[in-house]
């Protein structure tokens, strides 16, 4: 302002004494005025402004107090003349483009403006809203919008004689509105790529609003927008899910729920099908504090909870088996110190039946207790009373999977037989051998699975006089566990033991369903 | 097995007899049609699978019966059936208590 009194005193000192002031229509004040006063308007198509018309002049007034970027495009050349405001907008292109041709002082927009001397030297109006243009305002292209309305400048005789153009800069209005644009776009992905489920429920009615894809997915591909949830997910509403939107809708507060079971009744053609979710159901609130929504979101966890029922299954089924095997230690110890003739003894037996049954166990467990390779069961029950390198057991047997009681009956009924040769039959001396054959056969169309152990060069055999675990195990239980029969002879050339039993009994997979 | 040799062992010291023994469904079914018993000792599993239906067969036939189970009375759920359960391991005074309870 400082600087704008001192530009005007040091005209109204320096002007020509008694004339008239041929600049007196512009008025007082501001950088522009000093400039048009200083400007050489006789090197334009213009003249000097002592030759100026009446509307120039009043055109040029009016721009000249009005606060907003106005800019006048005078002939056909569109010679510029613009306010304060415009050429603070015009940023370093003032001052060279005043009184300079519209074409040349905005050469980046030429056809832009000849286009609207066109229009306006011929009595038209043009209106623009944020109009983009690149300019060259500050020596680098920039991307501008822009509100701009062309209205003719009419002179003496009526006719167009230039054009006014206000001029208001929109660019942070647009950017700001392309960005919360982007926003909503980066929010709507959020909302589409997020792993839970959502949906937004408008009114007390619960209309869905939105939903995204895992919402989707969920409900299956039933076309819910639009609709109240009653109309659009009838089994749910019913599952008391209508009811729980009803409370979080009146209270305000938001309810959520873990492990919820639901039946979903995804397509006509579809059953009802469990699902489990954890949810919440969070009200939305207008700033007049009222519920206007509720946003649904959550994720179907069906397979988190089934996961947690077959782990609580394995549980019992571990204490089940670990019950079992305390109950078959038990049996073993029990019976076996029972008949048992010294405590050293009855040690020697209890430790070698619960080392047995370890390794049928770990046998089995290998396998996920599905079965057991024949083959595997006898090494693995008899490896332990076999010396490689001066080998006493001959065996031979067919490829066979055992159903796992079976694998668990045969392999301990093996190990009694080996502790007996080894004490008083054929493993008890060098020379001795057993001779031991598995074999399926059919018999009268029925399909039989044998076993036949049978010792040779031991010493004399003797009929036991006492029954003990052993005995039990082979003629009582072993025949009981696979249906079958069982015999022993106790020749004095060796003892022969028997096994026959319907293969469906013995063998993985069959005779079990 | 081991299991069935031991409750053979309890029956025997508590004075009883053994009438017949088997350890998969089909064998058992076929005793409970046609055995003449006093009491039956079953377990819930045979071999895989769950022996209620002897136990329906024995109900039928009016005879009691308990189970013995290493999953405890947990073992009949969803079974329909309500019987005594001997939880595994168990004790020759377990036998005597819960057969006196039925017979």
């Amino acid at each position: 302002m400082a600087e704008n009194n001192r530009a005007e005193g040091a005209f109204a000192t320096g002007g020509t004494d008694g004339a008239e002031d041929a600049f007196a229509f512009l008025g007082k004040g501001g950088e522009i005025r000093r400039l048009i006063r200083e400007f050489d308007w006789g090197s334009t198509p213009l003249g000097r402004v002592e030759t100026w018309p009446g509307s120039l002049r009043t055109a040029t007034a009016l721009l000249l107090q009005s606060p907003v970027p106005i800019v006048m495009l005078w002939g056909e050349h569109g010679i510029m003349i613009y306010n304060d405001a415009y050429s603070g907008f015009a940023g370093k292109r003032h001052p060279q483009l005043l009184g300079s041709r519209v074409r040349e002082g905005w050469a980046e927009i030429a056809d832009f403006n000849d286009n609207v001397m066109r229009v306006g030297l011929s009595g038209g109006t043009l209106a623009y809203r944020d109009q983009e243009l690149t300019l060259h305002r500050r020596g680098v292209p920039e991307q501008v919008w822009m509100n701009l309305d062309y209205s003719p400048v009419l002179d003496e005789t009526g006719t167009p004689a230039g054009v006014i153009a206000i001029v208001v800069e929109t660019t942070s209005e647009v950017l700001a509105r392309q960005r919360i644009a982007r926003e909503h776009e980066r929010l709507l992905q959020l909302f589409a790529q997020a792993p839970t489920f959502m949906a937004m429920l408008r009114g007390e009615n619960h209309v869905f609003e939105l939903v995204n894809p895992n919402y989707q997915t969920l409900i299956g591909e039933r076309d819910v927008i639009g609709k109240p949830v009653k109309e659009a997910l009838p089994e749910l509403a019913d599952q008391g899910f209508g009811a729980l939107l009803d409370q979080a809708y009146r209270s305000g507060e938001p309810i959520s729920r873990w492990s919820e079971r639901l039946i979903l009744v995804r397509s006509k053609e579809a059953g009802p099908e469990e699902r489990f979710v954890d949810f919440v159901y969070q009200p939305i609130t207008a700033d007049s504090g009222e519920v206007t929504h509720i946003f649904v979101q959550g994720s179907d966890v069906t397979e988190r909870v089934i996961a947690e029922h077959r782990q609580r299954l394995l549980v019992n089924e571990l204490n089940h088996r670990v019950k079992n095997t305390l109950a078959s230690v038990q049996a073993i110890t029990s019976q076996t110190l029972r008949g048992a003739m010294s405590l050293k003894e009855a040690s020697d037996s209890i430790n070698g039946r619960i080392l047995a049954l370890s390794r049928a166990h770990n046998m089995l467990t290998a396998q996920n207790w599905t079965g057991a390779d024949l083959n595997e069961v006898l090494e693995t029950a008899l490896s332990t009373h076999d010396d490689p390198d001066r080998p006493q057991l001959d065996v031979s047997s067919p490829p066979l999977r055992l159903e796992p009681h079976a694998a668990l009956s045969i392999a301990l009924a093996l190990h009694e037989l080996a502790i007996n040769a080894a004490k008083f039959g054929a493993l008890s001396r060098a020379e001795g051998r057993v001779e031991i054959v598995c074999e399926t056969t059919v018999v009268e169309d029925r399909e039989i699975f044998r076993m036949t152990w049978r010792e040779i060069g031991g010493p004399p055999v003797q009929t036991p006089q006492r029954r003990g675990f052993g005995s039990h195990l082979l003629e009582r239980a072993l025949p009981a566990e696979l249906s079958g029969q069982v015999r022993i002879h106790h020749r004095p050339d060796g003892l022969v033991f028997e096994l026959a039993a319907p293969l469906s009994a013995v063998r993985e997979g069959v005779g079990l369903e | 097995m081991l299991v069935a040799l031991l409750i053979e062992d309890f029956i025997l010291q508590i004075g009883c007899e053994i009438a017949g023994m088997a350890m998969r469904l089909e064998p058992a079914l076929d005793l409970a049609r046609t055995i003449d018993i006093d009491v039956a000792i079953l377990d819930i599993n045979l071999a895989g699978k769950p022996s209620f239906p002897v136990a329906e067969m024995l109900r039928e036939r009016g005879i009691p019966f308990v189970f013995a189970s290493g999953y405890g009375v947990a073992g009949l759920e969803g079974s329909g059936i309500s019987a005594p359960v001997l939880q595994k391991p168990f004790d020759v005074s377990d036998v005597r208590r819960l057969l006196a309870g039925v017979v």
